[in-house]
């Protein structure tokens, strides 16, 4: 027993030493590099960080920011309950729907959004309707929480399946809580941990948001920290303008990890352990009211916009109306050429290898530490999410550029970077579910650690791993704002090949790659699903 | 906390996963020897800076037959990238071409991220506006030089270290069932055309920000323009392409955007017009220069003098610009051409974008 509990030892000092070693390796040596280079400005950065326009940037970044995670959670957390609690008619339909756009691009779920909603948009040829204010904050808020919803929902239904209590639920309800109160004082309780985790990351995606504040805010003269870094960073010959992208984008960093800190705490503090033994509760029939609400979602967020991105797509020239005498496939050949191609294969090499070593990190990270560094650890890893890309790409070259230079390994350190934290968050939040009681019972019966392993730990923490490596793939996939400032003769990605199309001016031909690109997604996702799927039944019951 | 506290699932996870996390980051760091000691490497000697064989005064002679490699780092559009790469094949068969392609801002910061590093990978640098390429000039990282066919290119379109290769013309775009359509950029400002003008983004765009030097140094407009333009409900939008399909949608009615992509979107069937403004359109050269720490300095001569040869200017036509030679076949010019004082305005970029953001804001 002591020998067990030495290299028990062992094995989380080893656990321990990898992480920090990775994080020091990853994140902390190409952000030191930016502030050796800032180091030499002395307090210029900084000053150039508290100027008048950047703090409204960066009032307006957090206050963005604040709103779309409150409107994702909510939203994530609505539509989880619904199709997790509830008897729902056409649930599959509703999750595929609910977790589709996580699958678009988001270059171009902007531009969904003002085809279906803006001026000349779809919403207008049929109805005469169009959202006010669409570009504007109004815009970006209503585009990102759609955007980030999905991304909530699938974090708290893999909370959820991790961490169901059907239980305490259940003992809840015998002892006379209505469904309400049970959710209140029991549910959410248990789920609190996962909801942080969820927040925390779309806050952080949030503030990090380059794409949609830029298409929908210069209309409005509306500037968020990213589109200044970004503005400052296409100057950044100059030492005052790469100055000012430095001291911003330190501020950024500091400006989210103080909201995780705090939105960590915000919390209960509680530390049941229950076990996942029970059938699940009986599902209720879904209430009519939040039914016709999911459904009017799906539809407003996820069919129109991808429908008027479908119909731009097969549009001959952008401002025609999507007549039959207008349409054409011919954008989806004009999207493709020689070079998509390797860059695909490329970015699926690259974002499947930044899946599997987040998840990897993630869960190491999550093993390793004791106490309290195992909520620290997340937010530690945080740092590199929490870095511009383009910012962290230039940390990166400054690092590694020497000897790394145009290869696929630098992105994919950059990669890792940046998405280690969207692993990790996930992972630490489920991994004290991992009932304690249940893998003593299995010792107990002689099962030995593999056997636990297999039969315990892992069906518990399967979803959630899963969920963590589809997400860190999925924005491997769409990023477009680190490879393009890494990638080289032999390493391109599909982030220069649309970066390519986009500057060509034609928003038919990038619009063609996006469905091309969520279509390949597709095709790859639904054995995943249906596969995990049956697996999971297999396991759970 | 509640992970288990004995039992052997997590040390077999923990040790297994570590085994593996250290591996590979052992891997990482083995093959980035720069991460421990970037002071080792220095700068790569240049093979010609300073070199008196390949000083102006000699460049005029025929460059030697090329091969090898040689590195283009460029903002052109992948269209006319790929173009001179295909003429250039025929030109030098054994040089192989490595094209790092970025919008500006991308390109500018990877090339400013090099200079700190220590070594710019490109040899050659082909940009999109004059200001840009300034910059590196104005730091002594390109190469002064003369190459043979300098002689050829409008003398407003060159310097000491950079060339104008193609034309880009700042034009006015309208849709095409417009009644009275703008002629003049004044008319931009005009009631007709209240909340229906959409301008690109100076702050984003190299060519939109030689438009705000263009309109601010000209005592015709002056920043006072952009006000009007402000006062009369104009929508900045964030890139020049942005203006075309908005105004091809029907979102605005009018605004300003480069003639080579309103032709390209007319070809395709657009429904938008192009009006060359009568006091002539914004024209924007796109200079090409050899770094002087290249590594191929003699192949990156090679190349960016083809783009000057009578040869690459018709493959740069191809693609719809104007060749910066007259000489050349290119598109159909419909009016007059005026542009900034650019080394003026190369001076007062940052006070420029201010005064223009304290208008439109961003």
């Amino acid at each position: 027993m002591a020998d067990a509990a030495g290299r028990v030892g062992v094995g989380r000092g080893l656990a321990l030493l990898a992480a920090v070693l990775s994080f020091v390796v990853l994140i902390a040596w190409p952000l030191t590099r930016l502030a050796i280079e800032a180091a030499g400005a002395g307090t210029a950065p900084v000053l150039a960080a508290l100027q008048p326009e950047a703090m409204e940037a960066i009032g307006n970044s957090l206050w963005i920011a604040a709103a779309v995670t409150g409107l994702a959670v909510a939203g994530g957390l609505g539509l989880a309950l619904l199709t997790e609690h509830a008897a729902v008619p056409g649930r599959t339909i509703m999750i595929v729907g609910i977790l589709f756009p996580l699958l678009v691009p988001d270059f171009v779920s902007a531009l969904g959004w003002t085809r279906a909603f803006g001026p000349a948009g779809l919403f207008d040829r049929i109805a005469g309707v169009e959202i006010p204010g669409l570009y504007g904050p109004v815009g970006i808020v209503l585009v990102q929480a759609t955007g980030a919803i999905p991304l909530a929902y699938l974090l708290i239904v893999a909370g959820m399946r991790s961490r169901a209590e059907p239980d305490l639920e259940r003992a809840a309800r015998i002892s006379g809580a209505d469904g309400l109160t049970a959710l209140r004082t029991v549910s959410l309780p248990l789920l609190w941990p996962v909801i942080a985790a969820a927040g925390g990351l779309i806050f952080a995606t949030t503030m990090n948001a380059f794409g949609t504040p830029a298409v929908l805010g210069r209309p409005a003269g509306f500037a968020t920290m990213t589109t200044r870094i970004y503005g400052d960073l296409a100057f950044s010959s100059s030492e005052a303008a790469f100055e000012r992208v430095l001291g911003l984008s330190f501020l950024l960093v500091a400006v989210v990890l103080l909201a995780l800190a705090f939105s960590d705490r915000l919390g209960p503090r509680i530390a049941t352990r229950g076990t996942i033994t029970g059938p699940g509760l009986e599902a209720r029939p879904a209430g009519r009211l939040p039914l016709a609400m999911a459904w009017v979602f799906v539809v407003l967020s996820v069919v129109l916009p991808l429908g008027a991105l479908l119909l731009t797509a097969l549009t001959r020239a952008v401002g025609l109306p999507p007549l039959p005498e207008h349409l054409t496939l011919a954008n989806f050949g004009r999207a493709v050429d020689s070079r998509t191609l390797p860059a695909l294969l490329n970015s699926l090499l690259l974002a499947g290898f930044a899946a599997v070593a987040c998840v990897t990190l993630g869960t190491v990270a999550a093993i390793a530490p004791i106490g309290r560094w195992r909520q620290r650890w997340s937010q530690v890893v945080t740092i590199g999410f929490a870095v511009p890309g383009s910012v962290l790409a230039v940390g990166v070259l400054l690092a590694f550029g020497r000897s790394l230079r145009d290869t696929l390994l630098i992105i994919l350190l950059a990669y890792v970077a940046k998405l280690w934290a969207l692993a990790q968050r996930p992972i630490a939040g489920a991994m004290d579910r991992v009932p304690i009681d249940l893998s003593h019972a299995a010792r107990v019966h002689g099962a030995d650690g593999r056997t636990v392993l297999r039969t315990v730990v892992m069906p518990i923490l399967a979803p959630t791993l899963a969920a963590a490596g589809l997400l860190v793939f999925v924005f491997a996939l769409h990023e477009v704002t680190i490879s393009i400032l890494l990638y080289g003769p032999s390493s391109a990605t599909l982030a220069v090949a649309i970066i390519n199309l986009q500057q060509l001016g034609d928003p038919t031909v990038t619009t063609a790659l996006a469905v091309l690109l969520t279509l390949l997604v597709l095709a790859c996702a639904v054995p995943l699903v249906a596969l995990r799927r049956s697996w999971l039944h297999s396991v759970l019951g | 906390m509640s992970y288990p506290s004995r039992g052997a699932p997590r040390r077999t996870t923990s040790t297994s996963l570590a085994v593996f996390a250290v591996a590979t980051l052992l891997a990482a760091c083995s093959s980035s020897p720069g991460t421990t000691s970037p002071q080792t490497a220095s700068i790569q000697p240049s093979t010609s800076a300073g070199d008196p064989e390949t000083s102006a005064t000699e460049s005029a002679a025929a460059l030697p037959e090329p091969s090898g490699t040689v590195s283009l780092y460029t903002s052109a559009t992948q269209d006319t990238v790929d173009a001179v790469l295909a003429a250039y094949a025929d030109v030098a068969p054994d040089v192989s071409v490595e094209v790092f392609r970025a919008p500006t801002g991308e390109l500018d910061a990877r090339i400013a991220a090099e200079v700190r590093e220590g070594q710019i990978g490109g040899d050659v640098l082909w940009g999109t506006d004059p200001l840009s390429v300034q910059s590196y000039a104005s730091q002594d990282l390109l190469e002064a030089w003369t190459p043979p066919e300098a002689a050829s290119v409008p003398a407003q379109y060159q310097t000491d270290t950079f060339w104008g290769t193609r034309l880009l013309n700042m034009v006015i775009v309208h849709g095409v069932d417009m009644d009275d359509p703008p002629t003049d950029w004044e008319d931009l400002t005009a009631a007709a055309l209240a909340d229906g003008v959409a301008i690109p983004d100076p702050g984003f765009a190299g060519s939109a920000f030689a438009v705000l030097g263009y309109f601010a140094s000209n005592p015709d407009f002056g920043i006072e323009y952009y006000q009007r333009l402000s006062d009369n409900g104009a929508t900045q939008v964030q890139a020049v392409a942005e203006v075309l399909t908005g105004v091809a949608e029907g979102r605005f009615n009018a605004g300003m955007t480069l003639d080579k992509s309103a032709r390209d979107a007319i070809a395709q069937g657009s429904p938008i017009e192009i009006a060359w403004p009568a006091s002539g359109a914004i024209t924007i050269y796109s200079p090409v220069g050899v770094f002087a720490a290249a590594q191929n300095m003699d192949n990156g001569k090679h190349f960016a003098n083809f783009l000057l040869t009578p040869e690459g200017q018709a493959a740069i036509a191809s693609t719809g610009w104007q060749p910066v030679r007259d000489d050349v076949d290119g598109p159909p010019i419909d009016g007059d051409q005026v542009s900034p004082e650019w080394s003026e305005i190369f001076e007062s970029q940052e006070e420029l974008l201010d005064e223009y953001r304290a208008i439109f804001g961003g």
